[in-house]
């Protein structure tokens, strides 16, 4: 039995995450993800008024990637389109939840494309994040 | 909603501030570490010489954290709190390459929140397009 998610498994409405992955956005993280792509915007290094200090948004490629990869498909997939819709940015300390569900699947050129909605939340539900990803599936052996 | 051709010094044909960032092996394995996305097609390079790339590639989330540091740098407000992003991944970014994000207005539109700014976007690599799409922003309530 492969360890990765086969293609014909998957059918367009499936819920792809079940359960829903939980993502804690701690300092470490956030400043490492700052660090790799060095980010330098200024209010990533203020606390706002309430003491809050936010995550870059693009950190959402992180915690939603990182939701997808509790299933993973074939090594060799890649990523082709990608959608965010940024709410508001995570702050540090909040732990975030990102389901997804298959929207479209099919076959360009003999490759498998995969379409997902993603939407992040946090503990108490609020919207953080939501997006659309289509990767192109890893080959199967 | 309606198209205005410019409001409050944003109009439409300004060009947002270039970026330029080079990209090696070091840069996209700490991303690779700060994100978790270990495919194996982005740090090993047995493993990537087997694929379509023949080489490790750059994770495309990679080149999107260079995007939004632009639009950090050109309105935080408006990027992170109701942002949009909406692009394809045209072509592999390599160890070596230097990433250039290059954007300009095309529509400034009213919707019944606020007035938001739509961008066009292309990341090139010298000559290559590398991303291409569209980044939205909200420029007043």
């Amino acid at each position: 039995m492969s360890d990765y998610v086969k293609y014909s498994s998957m059918a367009e409405g499936d819920a792809f995450l079940d359960p829903i992955p939980s993502f804690e956005v701690t300092k470490e993280r956030v400043e490492k993800y700052i660090q790799s792509t060095k980010d330098e915007t200024e209010q990533l290094q203020i606390k706002d008024d309430q003491g809050r200090q936010v995550a870059p948004p693009m950190l959402a490629a992180v915690y939603v990637i990182e939701a997808l990869r509790t299933k993973v498909g074939p090594p060799g997939g890649i990523h082709a389109k990608q959608q965010f819709k940024f709410h508001r940015p995570a702050y540090i300390g909040e732990t975030l939840f990102t389901s997804a569900n298959v929207l479209k699947l099919y076959e360009r050129k003999g490759r498998h494309y995969v379409e997902m909605t993603t939407e992040t939340r946090n503990q108490d539900g609020e919207l953080i994040t939501s997006g659309m990803i289509t990767r192109i599936w890893g080959k199967e052996t | 909603m309606i198209e205005l051709q410019s409001y409050e010094g944003y109009s439409v044909g300004d060009q947002l501030e270039e970026l330029s960032q080079s990209v090696d092996q070091n840069m996209i394995d700490a991303y690779a570490d700060a994100s978790g996305d270990v495919n194996p097609l982005h740090i090993d390079p047995e493993f990537a010489k087997t694929t379509f790339f023949g080489r490790t590639i750059a994770h495309g989330l990679l080149t999107l954290a260079f995007v939004s540091r632009v639009l950090s740098q050109w309105n935080w407000q408006g990027w992170a709190y109701g942002g949009e992003l909406n692009v394809s991944f045209l072509g592999p970014v390599y160890p070596g390459d230097t990433v250039r994000v290059s954007g300009e207005i095309d529509q400034i539109e009213k919707r019944d929140d606020g007035i938001y700014a739509r961008c066009q976007l292309t990341c090139f690599c010298d000559d290559r397009k590398v991303v291409k799409g569209f980044v939205i922003c909200k420029i007043s309530h």
